[in-house]
């Protein structure tokens, strides 16, 4: 596929951008929700779906908060899911080869009850592109499977089988065999920001799924209209005559044209409308079709036939009228330059495909064509697939899905452990300073030395949090600074690891928060929010909680909170232990 | 080069391209996060057809140091 330079991709979608923003088009709403981060997609999508004349308005989802964000989402145009087996869990594809069968079993149970969830919240969306498991970027022996492989075999023939109809299982395998591995993954984004993927690995992405919106924004394409001469066949009827055509495996190039023959009769029989436009004599070429024995393609599965002298772009405008379908359905294939620029030049409309001169490159080129054309006939092995699927869905969906968030928060069975003015813990609490942007109330970077001194100092209370559920331990991940006035308490910091977010932590983590400044007799608080471009999430925090405005200046908003009007939310499926 | 390189950087970080000083960092600058940061390490590879490895690339965090680097690296 054709390649083009990052910068200029940023560049161009910028353009296009400002293009559709001008032209009234209709924009589209596009999510991508994964467990690892992915915000690098955005721009690489809205280039590849503009180029393709589709306006749309990507939004990624929160970090690790696929079944979380599955309901906010379930309302977009298409939806695309990047669940990745390596971010399973932290550190999962190098910690899974040690995992006790046990805690294995339960993970997978775990898993699957997720993905079940997420099918259901989303079997009403109008699309989900669902990527499926794949191990390969974690170099596995070839003669024996890794835990990590196997995994992924159970993870996948689970999605298979219970996937609602409006899902599409994108096959990522495919992909990497597309592109290899080591232009799919770029290891450095994967240890410096949690995101597995390249750039390149997007613009293959975007390119494959492209075909997928088409058919949900009707762009597909219903109609191929073929040339005959070295299109269909090997050679020129006019002039190598019956016996000199080829399209049989009794030679090589012949051979090339017998593949090219079995492709079409295969969409012929899914539904699509074959047509021929054809500069020959129209006896001759009706010969061939009815009486060559290697033709492949029969008068059964030829929708329309135009063999004259006419020009080909009048022929294809016939075309359009006599079977009532859109110029910009229509797909054209010639080998000839002047007939493909004639039509690229008179009607932009029709998409056109040039027969390869390297021969042997056509059959590859007319399959990756395939996905963007509308199959309508499904097979019956299809629809007995889908019946069969679905049944087992019901079955297994009444076993296992989380009816509510809050059921399957519960089963994570959820520890916060908190530690309060601990000095072990300075480095990583400075760090989270400096690197915490989205879950950030004030976003006031901080050194060691600086938050040493508030340890340290009897004016503040230093409240670190760490998080860890059933199936590992992500550690500290939450911070918050108070600094005691005369007759009130600050909230001078309060910041959480994306992370651990989209579990409820926030409101247990503000419980905690309360509880220490109840227990140093604090009656009155107050508390800011200063924006950033990132912590707009952020933004009714305060409000949520009970808070009160007291003042706005300068876009940051000051919060008052009289201590006795908090209502704890005590919630009973997170456990808050204190640590030492 | 230099202006080329804070063209780079004004389209990755998606800002204006007179918001890039000598002294633009991280810390200046409020999308240059880690994540936009190997989108500039791609960037930059791609255009001048070159290699960082990630302690060079963790090295990268600001402007000064991204000029040196990538005239080392060319030299």
């Amino acid at each position: 596929m054709k390649k083009i330079s990052y910068i200029d991709l940023l560049k161009e979608r910028n353009r296009l951008k400002t293009k559709f923003e001008n032209s009234n088009k209709k924009v589209r709403k596009v999510g991508i929700l994964s467990n690892i981060i992915v915000s690098q997609a955005k721009e690489i999508f809205e280039y590849y779906l503009g180029i393709n004349d589709i306006n749309s308005s990507i939004q990624v989802g929160n970090y690790d908060n696929v079944l979380q964000d599955s309901i906010r989402f379930a309302k977009s145009d298409v939806l695309c899911i990047l669940f990745e087996i390596s971010n399973l869990r932290e550190g999962f594809s190098y910690k899974a080869e040690l995992m006790d069968k046990q805690t294995m079993t339960e993970l997978i149970k775990q898993t699957k009850n997720e993905i079940l969830t997420i099918f259901n919240y989303l079997k009403s969306c109008s699309m989900v592109i669902w990527n499926m498991f794949s191990a390969l970027p974690f170099r596995n022996s070839n003669i024996k499977q890794s835990k990590l492989e196997i995994i992924c075999d159970e993870l996948n023939l689970f999605v298979k089988e219970n996937a609602p109809q409006n899902f599409v299982l994108f096959d990522t395998a495919k992909l990497y065999s597309r592109i290899s591995v080591h232009n799919a993954v770029d290891w450095r984004y994967w240890y410096l920001s949690k995101s597995l993927y390249s750039i390149d690995f997007f613009c293959e992405y975007a390119q494959l799924v492209v075909p997928v919106f088409k058919r949900v924004f009707g762009k597909t394409k219903k109609a191929l209209i073929l040339d005959c001469d070295n299109t269909l066949w090997r050679g020129v009827i006019g002039e190598d005559g019956f016996n000199g055509i080829e399209m049989s495996s009794k030679s090589a190039s012949g051979r090339i044209f017998e593949e090219i023959q079995t492709i079409i009769t295969t969409i012929a029989e899914q539904g699509i409308i074959i047509g021929l436009v054809s500069k020959n004599n129209p006896q001759d070429i009706d010969n061939v079709i009815n009486n060559h024995p290697d033709m492949i393609i029969n008068n059964n599965h030829i929708v329309i036939k135009k063999v004259n002298w006419l020009d080909k772009t009048e022929n294809i405008q016939t075309i359009a009228k006599e079977l009532n379908i859109g110029l910009d359905s229509i797909v054209f294939i010639d080998d000839s330059d002047f007939e493909i620029n004639l039509v690229k030049g008179i009607l932009p409309e029709v998409e056109v495909i040039q027969v390869p001169e390297k021969l042997h490159n056509y059959p590859l080129l007319l399959r990756d064509y395939l996905p963007n054309f509308l199959i309508i006939n499904e097979t019956a092995e299809d629809k007995a697939r889908v019946v069969m699927y679905k049944n087992e869905q019901k079955r297994k969906s009444e076993r296992l899905a989380f009816n509510t968030i809050e059921e399957y928060l519960k089963s994570l069975e959820l520890v916060l452990t908190v530690f309060t003015d601990n000095e072990s813990y300075i480095p990583r609490m400075a760090q989270m300073t400096q690197k915490t942007n989205q879950f950030n109330l004030t976003t006031i970077r901080y050194s060691e030395s600086q938050i040493k001194n508030f340890v340290a100092d009897s004016q503040y209370s230093v409240i670190a949090i760490n998080v860890k559920d059933k199936f590992g331990d992500s550690g500290i991940t939450g911070l918050a600074i108070i600094r005691y006035e005369t007759d009130f308490a600050e909230i001078d910091t309060l910041l959480m690891s994306c992370r651990i977010l989209g579990r409820n932590i926030e409101k247990s983590f503000m419980d905690i928060i309360i509880d220490t400044m109840k227990r140093k007799g604090v009656n009155r608080i107050t508390s800011k929010y200063v924006p950033t471009k990132k912590n707009i999430q952020t933004k009714n925090y305060y409000l949520l909680n009970g808070f009160e405005v007291k003042e706005k200046q300068n876009l940051q908003t000051t919060f008052e909170l009289k201590i006795d009007n908090y209502s704890f939310n005590n919630l009973t499926y997170i456990k808050i232990e204190h640590g030492k | 080069m230099e202006n080329r390189i804070k063209e780079l950087m004004a389209v990755v970080f998606d800002i204006e391209i007179n918001e890039i000083t000598d002294n633009s960092s991280p810390l200046t600058i409020s999308n240059w996060d880690s994540l936009r940061h190997m989108n500039l390490i791609v960037a930059l590879e791609e255009e001048y057809n070159i290699e960082f490895d990630d302690t060079e690339a963790m090295d990268l965090k600001n402007y000064r140091k991204m000029i040196e680097m990538i005239e080392k690296k060319l030299t």
